[in-house]
C-alpha cells in the first residue's frame, strides 16, 4: 500500500485535484488487497462484474461496489485471517444491530497521521492545558462504542487538567448527569485554563438551555472551544438549527461561533471531517464523496440530494474502501463556501427511512423495520 | 393521552384507570343495551361536521396524497345511509330475534367488551374500528397505534360531546405495545380482541389472550393483479399504474405483483418494459415524496443482492429491473406472491393459468384482493378460479383498493364477529 503512504505525506489536506492520481492508485491497491484477501468481498466484486485491476480513473473508483452500513450490521467481514489482533470498534446501533469493524495497527497508524494532519491544519492541537467536559461515556472496558473512544481520545489533543463526564454509568446503564455538568461549567469558568466541550451536540444544547432557563451565564476563559462530535443526527433539519446553537453558546458560555468546531466520522468511514469557519465539512484528500440516486444508485451532480457514499483507501483489515451510511446528503462545490478551500463540502440532510410508515401490506414491517422510529437522544450512532 | 368516560387524562393515569375499569365495565354491561340508532345518529353528525370543514385544522395535520378522497370516504363511512346499510347487510333481521318457537327464543346480542389493537396504517382506522364495535353494541377499549397523531381521541371526544350516552362505551389508551402488563389487563377484561396488524402483532395477541377469548384478526395481506389478455389495454394499464402510485402499494389491497398468464419469461420481461412507461406517467401525476423510505428500500435491496452473491443463491440474478423516474418494474422468473419494495416498485411474474391454485395456496393466509384484467369472455371463469384459492375480492384494474358499500372485510362481516347468539328457554 505504497500510495497510501504517499497520500498521507501529501501536504495540502484539502487539495483534492492535486492528490487525485495518488488517491486512484491507493484505491486500486486497496481494492486488490481486499479482493485477494476477503472471500466474501471477492464474491461481491465478481458478482457485480468489477475487476480491481481496471481502476484507472475517478470514474472507476466511483464504480467500485459500495457496502452499506446495513451490510456491516449483518455481516462480519474481514481481510485479515487472524482477527484476534485487530482493534474492534462498534457503532452504537439501535435494536441490537451494530457494526463491528476490525482495524489493523497499520491502518490505525494511518488514521492517526491523517487526524493529526487535519487537526494541525485547523490548529486544534494545542500545548495549553485545558479542562474538559466530555459529553460521552466514561471509558469502560465493556464499552467499545467508537464514540466514547473518540471522545476520550480527543481530550488528549491538548493536555487535560480535569475531565467531567456527562454520561455516568449508573446501575448498569449510562445516564446523563447534566447537573454535574452545570456545576463543572460554573467551577471551570472561574479558572484560567480554557475549557473544551467534547461530544454529542444535543447534550451541550441541553446544558446551555438549562443555563438559560435558570438565568445563569458565564464567560469561559479565552480559547475555550465547543467540539461537537458523535454524529450529526441531532442537527437534522427538524432538530436544533445551528444558528440557535451558536447564539445560545455565546449567551450562556461566552463562546464565539469561531470556537465551535464540529467533527464528523463514521465507524465505517473513520476519516476526520472538520468544519471550516463557515461550518462546512470539506472533503479531505483521504476521502471522496459520491452522492447517489436513491433508486438507481447512479451518481448525482453536485447540489442534488441523495444517498451518501464515502470512499477511502486508508483501511486494510476490513473492506471499508467504499461504504454507504444511512445518510442522505448533498455535495456542494467548494467554491460555494467562500472559506477559500476548493474541495467540495458535504451537507447531511437526514437519515434514510420513513418516520411513521403506514402500511398494511404483509411483511412490510420486516422490510421497513422501525429502527428509525426510536429517536434516542443519547444516540451517537456514528 | 387517555380517554375514559368522556374525560381526557394524561398517560400516567393509565394504571389507576385500569384498576378501576372492571367495575365500571360491569356496571355498563348491566345497564340497558346500547341502541344502534344512538350510534348511527352520533356518527352521522360527526361525519357531516367533518364534511362541512369544522375540523379542517385537525385534519390538515394528516400528511398524505389523495387526502380529499380519503376524507370523502371517511365521511361516507360515517353517514347514516352507510351505517344503516352495513347493519342490514351484516346482521340482517337477526339483530333482534333470530327465531322464536313456543319454547326457545333465539337472538343476537353484543359480544360485550371489545379490546381493539389498532394498526397505524390508516389515520382513521382506530375510529372505524370503534365505530364498528359500537354499532354492534359493545363497550370498546382501544389501544392506540404508536404513530397516532391525536386524531382518534379528539374525534371520540367530539362524538361523546354530541352524544354523552356513548361515554361509558369508549375507552382509549395510548399504552405502548411493550407495556405487556397493561395490555394483558385490557385483554383480560375483553370478550373479544380485535387486532389489526402484521403477523407479529397477531402472534403477540394470540399469546396474550386467554383461551376462550374471541380473537378477531384483521391481518396484513398481499394484493396482486392477474392479466390474461385485455379488454381495453391502454386504459386498463393506466388504471393499474395509477392504483399502484395512489396507494403507493402500502395497503392490504394494493398490487404487489402483476401476474401474466404465460410460461415465457421473455413475455414477462416485455410486459415489464412496457409497463414502466405507464408507471412513469402515473408517478408524474402522483409522485412519491418519501425519499427516505425509497433510499432505505434501495439499500436493503442492495444488501439482499450481496447476501445472494456471498451465499451463492443467485435467484435474483435472473431478475430484470426496468427503472423509471423513482419507480421500477422488476421482471422475475419465479411465481411467488411476495411483498414488493412498494412506493412504485412492482414485480411482474409469470403465472400460467393451470398453476394459479398451487401458487396462491402457498400464501393462503395473505390472500385478500386480486385485480383481474382479461378478455370479457374469460372474466367469470377466471374470477371463480381465483376466488377458489382463498381470495376474497376480485376487482377491475383500478379498483383494487376501492371500498364497496356492503363489502366484507377479509371475507367476513365484522358485525357478525362482534356479536353473539343467545338462546332462552321459557
Amino acid at each position: 500500500m505504497k500510495s497510501v503512504g504517499r497520500l498521507l505525506r501529501y501536504k495540502d489536506v484539502y487539495d483534492i485535484d492535486g492528490s487525485e492520481e495518488l488517491f486512484i492508485d491507493a484505491m486500486r491497491e486497496n481494492c486488490k488487497f481486499q479482493y485477494d484477501n476477503s472471500e466474501d468481498y471477492r464474491k461481491i466484486l465478481d458478482g457485480m462484474n468489477f475487476n480491481p485491476d481496471n481502476i484507472k480513473s475517478m470514474e472507476d473508483v466511483t464504480n467500485i461496489p459500495f457496502l452499506p452500513t446495513l451490510f456491516f450490521k449483518t455481516h462480519r467481514i474481514s481481510s485479515y485471517k487472524n482477527t484476534k489482533h485487530l482493534y474492534k470498534a462498534t457503532s452504537s446501533g439501535t435494536q441490537g444491530k451494530f457494526s463491528e469493524i476490525g482495524f489493523d495497527i497499520g491502518s490505525l497508524w494511518s488514521a492517526m497521521i491523517m487526524s493529526l494532519r487535519i487537526l494541525r491544519h485547523w490548529k486544534i492541537i494545542s500545548p495549553i492545558p485545558c479542562n474538559y467536559i466530555v459529553f460521552g461515556y466514561q471509558p469502560k472496558k465493556s464499552n467499545r462504542t467508537a464514540v466514547s473512544k473518540t471522545a476520550f481520545l480527543t481530550t488528549l489533543l491538548a493536555p487535560a487538567l480535569h475531565r467531567t463526564y456527562a454520561l455516568k454509568y449508573i446501575n448498569g446503564k449510562y445516564e446523563p448527569d447534566l447537573e454535574a455538568v452545570f456545576e463543572a461549567v460554573k467551577r471551570y469558568s472561574k479558572k484560567k485554563a480554557p475549557v473544551r466541550f467534547m461530544g454529542f451536540p444535543s447534550y451541550t444544547f441541553f446544558v446551555m438551555q438549562m443555563m438559560e432557563e435558570r438565568g445563569v451565564s458565564v464567560k469561559l476563559p479565552k480559547n475555550s472551544k465547543i467540539m461537537l462530535a458523535g454524529g450529526w443526527k441531532q442537527f437534522y433539519k427538524e432538530a436544533v438549527e445551528k444558528d440557535v446553537f451558536y447564539s445560545l453558546a455565546k449567551k450562556t458560555l461566552g463562546i464565539e461561533e469561531e470556537n465551535i468546531v464540529e467533527y464528523y466520522g463514521a465507524v465505517e468511514h473513520p476519516i476526520l471531517y472538520t468544519d471550516c469557519p463557515n461550518h462546512h465539512f470539506h472533503v479531505p484528500i483521504y476521502s471522496r464523496v459520491v452522492i447517489r440516486d436513491v433508486n438507481t444508485f447512479k451518481p448525482l451532480p453536485n447540489g442534488q440530494m441523495g444517498l451518501v457514499n464515502l470512499i477511502t483507501p486508508l483501511f486494510k483489515a476490513t473492506p471499508l474502501l467504499s461504504v454507504m451510511p444511512d445518510d442522505l446528503g448533498i455535495l456542494h462545490d467548494g467554491c460555494e463556501c467562500g472559506c477559500g478551500i476548493k474541495s467540495p463540502y458535504l451537507e447531511i440532510i437526514g437519515r434514510v427511512g420513513l418516520k411513521d410508515i403506514k402500511t398494511c401490506a404483509a411483511g412490510a414491517s420486516d422490510l421497513l423495520d422501525k429502527s428509525n422510529l426510536s429517536k434516542v437522544i443519547q444516540g451517537g450512532e456514528k | 393521552m387517555i380517554l375514559a368516560n368522556g374525560i381526557v387524562y394524561e398517560t400516567d393515569a393509565q394504571n389507576e384507570l385500569l384498576s378501576g375499569l372492571p367495575e365500571k365495565l360491569n356496571k355498563t354491561l348491566n345497564a340497558k343495551p346500547l341502541d344502534s340508532e344512538i350510534v348511527i345518529n352520533a356518527f352521522d353528525n360527526l361525519g357531516q361536521r367533518i364534511a362541512q370543514g369544522e375540523f379542517s385544522d385537525l385534519i390538515s395535520s394528516i400528511e398524505m396524497s389523495g387526502k380529499d378522497e380519503y376524507i370523502d370516504l371517511a365521511v361516507r363511512m360515517m353517514s347514516r345511509k352507510y351505517l344503516e346499510y352495513k347493519l342490514k347487510v351484516e346482521l340482517g333481521d337477526s339483530k333482534t330475534d333470530l327465531f322464536k318457537d313456543n319454547r326457545i327464543t333465539c337472538g343476537r346480542v353484543p359480544l360485550g367488551v371489545l379490546f381493539h389493537i389498532a394498526a397505524g396504517n390508516m389515520d382513521a382506522l382506530p375510529v372505524v374500528s370503534i365505530a364498528e364495535g359500537l354499532l354492534a353494541g359493545n363497550i370498546n377499549i382501544l389501544k392506540l397505534p404508536s404513530v397516532d397523531n391525536g386524531l382518534t381521541v379528539k374525534a371520540m371526544e367530539i362524538l361523546i360531546e354530541f352524544e354523552p350516552r356513548l361515554k361509558d362505551y369508549i375507552y382509549i389508551f395510548d399504552t405502548p405495545s411493550s407495556d405487556v402488563v397493561a395490555m394483558k389487563k385490557m385483554a383480560d377484561m375483553a370478550d373479544g380482541i380485535v387486532v389489526w396488524g402484521g403477523d407479529e402483532a397477531v402472534a403477540a395477541v394470540r399469546s396474550l389472550a386467554k383461551p376462550g377469548t374471541r380473537l378477531i384478526e384483521w391481518g396484513h395481506k398481499l394484493g396482486f393483479m392477474y392479466i390474461s389478455g385485455f379488454e381495453n389495454k391502454e386504459q386498463e394499464l393506466k388504471d393499474l399504474a395509477e392504483h399502484i402510485m395512489v396507494t403507493k402499494q402500502l395497503l392490504c389491497s394494493s398490487c404487489q405483483v402483476i401476474y401474466i398468464n404465460t410460461e415465457s419469461f421473455d413475455e414477462v420481461k416485455e410486459f415489464a418494459k412496457e409497463f414502466v412507461d405507464y408507471l412513469n406517467a402515473a408517478a408524474a401525476k402522483y409522485p412519491v415524496d418519501e425519499i427516505g423510505a425509497i433510499a432505505e428500500i434501495s439499500i436493503k435491496r442492495r444488501v439482499a443482492l450481496y447476501d445472494e452473491l456471498i451465499g451463492g443463491d443467485l435467484s435474483s440474478k435472473d431478475e430484470a429491473v426496468f427503472y423509471g423516474d423513482n419507480i421500477s418494474v422488476t421482471a422475475s422468473p419465479d411465481s411467488e406472491l411476495e411483498l414488493s419494495y412498494m412506493f412504485g416498485n412492482v414485480y411482474v411474474k409469470p403465472l400460467p393459468r393451470r398453476d394459479i391454485m398451487s401458487v396462491l395456496r402457498a400464501k393462503k393466509e395473505y390472500l385478500q384482493t386480486a385485480g383481474l384484467i382479461c378478455s370479457p369472455e374469460l372474466r367469470d371463469e377466471l374470477a371463480a378460479e381465483i376466488l377458489r384459492t382463498g381470495v376474497e375480492r376480485v376487482t377491475r384494474a383500478g379498483n383494487m383498493s376501492f371500498y364497496f358499500d356492503g363489502e366484507s372485510h377479509d371475507g367476513e362481516f365484522p358485525l357478525l364477529r362482534y356479536t353473539r347468539i343467545i338462546n332462552i328457554e321459557k
